[in-house]
């Protein structure tokens, strides 16, 4: 099992945001974390991100223990946040290389991804320019773009593609899904129930707090393959042919 | 469906209260109470000082305070002027105005009025000038001087605020059908794009050498930490250039121990920018223990330190006293426990650098006031908030944002 969580609990004063949560993710699959506003999807991400303690429960990367073993952990895990913060007065290319050298990847390497991932983002041109100047949509980009340059066993995706243009969002589900298949595991919470629909292996809801219910694939049955008519129509429009476009 | 004409005069008025009310709201209780010391000094001691010049030349020589008057009402509307060029600026924060269907007269009126409020810091001087003058200057002429002050102070910020928006007029181009405030308010929604920096530098050296490098392009970029870096060099620089001053020989040394004590605060409140800098969510979810971030942090603390018991040592030989020496050894190791403190208060409470700056500068007035009093006593208390901020640092892992 890449993410083992149980009996995770956290208490803002007397409101339980998460309570009891207890949840698998398997090395290739693609879970969906669903939930109204207020659930704990954010608050249980940040805790398996390893940013706030929990208090009861534990949470295992690979069988290695977040909280009693953190660097190990980490090293497993990329966080693309709901809302992403870096160093703002850093190019994006300076904090990808600042990343790659905490990690310990081979810079040749990471550099050659990393201007590969910009350019299917459609960022490559701004690369050199302070964070602090992106839009809301590149910063998101880029945040994404940060969590997987490692190619990590465990991503956590806190609604970490609303804001992409389509071409970057179809390109970011088909990176998803060749991690995935590749054995990492993915932990996706999102509000739009179609990105979750057309992505997601198994969904887990989540409300006050608790699962309410884990829902497999075949409960929702198989989204229409490929394109819809408007995607096909939009991408035509901005001159990407739909062929290049992985469905 | 509109159903009344909107009491435009109203509404602004309701949000520039609010608006008050919240800047208030903001500043905590213990800045509160700091920001009102620090102007009670400076109007006590520009009180002391008006009151023996006033004293000191010939009775009915008001106008000494009037013309001090006159020139704070001035800086006051000058220091309006500038917080309303910089409202009007390319890239200010601001709501969408133009969205809004108001005329755009209105909206620049009501971005005057949140920006006059800022002349009124030149009113508690002022105040101390007049009181400077009770009992000198005739009663009818300090009430004259007060009621003219008001009226210029009220002027210059208005003029001030004109004066800024001629500024942004000057930044924008001709528009067939597009008055002048609409012009000078699109440009300021407009966001700047930010210049670009060189290529990155690809390095396999790890964490702890990619920390520093980014530290120092941080130091290098236009931002929170580098300003921060300015006041240590002023106070470094100053602390060299005292030794060739025409300062008597016992206190030379005793000045440049002061300004270099104050280049070590200045170093280790700009490691606490730099952990300021630091995002939460980055720092938190890379695999990164307390030893590499802190030991990045001493390194620049100890770099400090050794560039400033330098320049003491540079110092002592400019200086014309043949016999002057500096404490090289003593500067060094008390500029290191300066900014050692410093990274240890970064981060064991990041991602609160107010809270770590507070603690840092509450430390050392500590010390230096216990110095003040026993000589060794600063140093003890100095050395105890060192070791007790370094038990916290292997907490670092589990403490949190909240």
């Amino acid at each position: 099992m890449t993410l083992r969580i149980q009996g995770l609990t956290y208490r803002y004063g007397a409101l339980f945001a998460l309570d009891g949560v207890a949840l698998d993710v398997k090395p290739g699959e693609i879970v969906g974390l669903l939930g109204p506003n207020g659930a704990g999807k954010s608050t249980l991400l940040r805790m398996v991100a390893g940013l706030q303690p929990p208090d009861a429960g534990t949470v295992h990367v690979d069988d290695v223990d977040l909280w009693r073993d953190p660097i190990a952990a980490k090293r497993r895990l990329g966080f693309a946040s709901e809302h992403p913060e870096f160093y703002e007065e850093l190019s994006a290319e300076q904090y990808l290389a600042f990343l790659a050298a905490v990690r310990g990847l081979d810079p040749q390497a990471a550099a050659g991804r990393a201007r590969e991932l910009f350019a299917s983002l459609g960022l490559a041109g701004r690369t050199d320019e302070p964070v602090r100047g992106f839009s809301n949509g590149m910063r998101k980009k880029l945040s994404f773009l940060a969590a997987i340059l490692h190619r990590p066993r465990l991503l956590l995706c806190d609604e970490a593609l609303e804001g992409f243009d389509a071409p970057a969002a179809l390109y970011a589900r088909e990176t998803l899904r060749a991690l995935a298949a590749g054995g990492a595991a993915v932990l996706f919470s999102s509000h739009v129930t179609e990105a979750v629909e057309r992505l997601c292996d198994r969904v887990v809801v989540l409300h006050r707090g608790r699962v309410v219910r884990t829902l497999a694939r075949a409960e929702w049955g198989v989204p229409s393959p490929g394109l819809t008519t408007l995607e096909r129509a939009f991408l035509e429009l901005i001159g990407v042919p739909a062929a290049e476009v992985p469905a | 469906m509109l159903e009344h004409a909107p009491d435009l005069a109203a509404a602004f008025a309701r949000l520039e209260r609010s608006l008050l009310r919240r800047r208030w709201a903001a500043i905590e209780p213990v800045l509160r109470f700091e920001i009102a010391a620090l102007v009670a000094f400076l109007c006590a001691s520009l009180f002391w000082r008006m009151r023996l010049r006033l004293g000191s030349i010939a009775f009915a020589h008001g106008p000494w305070a009037a013309a001090a008057d006159g020139a704070l009402a001035l800086a006051g509307g000058a220091l309006c002027g500038a917080r309303h060029a910089l409202r009007l600026a390319p890239g200010s924060p601001a709501p969408p105005w133009l969205a809004l269907p108001i005329p755009p007269v209105e909206i620049h009126r009501h971005l005057a009025r949140t920006s006059q409020p800022l002349a009124l810091w030149a009113a508690a001087p002022a105040v101390a000038i007049l009181a400077a003058g009770v009992g000198i200057v005739p009663g009818v002429a300090l009430l004259a001087f007060a009621g003219g002050f008001g009226i210029v102070l009220d002027r210059a910020a208005r003029l001030g605020c004109a004066a800024a928006f001629g500024l942004a007029l000057l930044r924008t181009e001709p528009h067939p059908g597009c008055d002048a405030t609409t012009r000078v308010l699109a440009v300021a929604a407009r966001p700047v794009r930010a210049a670009r920096s060189g290529a990155a530098r690809w390095r396999g050296d790890g964490a702890f050498a990619a920390f520093l490098r980014k530290d120092a392009l941080l130091a290098r970029r236009p931002g929170a930490a580098r300003g921060r870096l300015v006041p240590p060099l002023v106070f470094g620089a100053l602390s060299v250039l005292v030794w060739t001053a025409p300062i008597a020989p016992g206190a030379v040394s005793t000045v440049a121990l002061a300004l270099t004590l104050m280049a070590a605060a200045g170093v280790a409140g700009w490691i606490v920018a730099l952990a300021a800098s630091d995002p939460f969510p980055v720092v938190r979810s890379l695999p990164l223990g307390p030893g590499v971030v802190w030991g990045t942090r001493v390194t620049w603390a100890a770099l400090g330190a050794v560039t400033l018991a330098a320049g003491q040592a540079l110092g002592a030989d400019l200086s014309p006293a043949p016999s002057a020496t500096a404490p090289v050894a003593g500067t060094a190791l008390v500029a290191l426990a300066i900014g050692v403190l410093g990274a240890n208060y970064a981060i064991t409470l990041f991602p609160r650098a107010d809270h770590a700056e507070r603690i840092l500068g509450i430390a050392l007035a500590i010390s230096i006031t216990a110095s003040l009093m026993i000589y060794y006593l600063g140093w003890a208390l100095l050395l105890a908030a060192l070791l007790h901020s370094a038990r916290r640092l292997p907490r670092w892992a589990r403490s949190e944002a909240a």
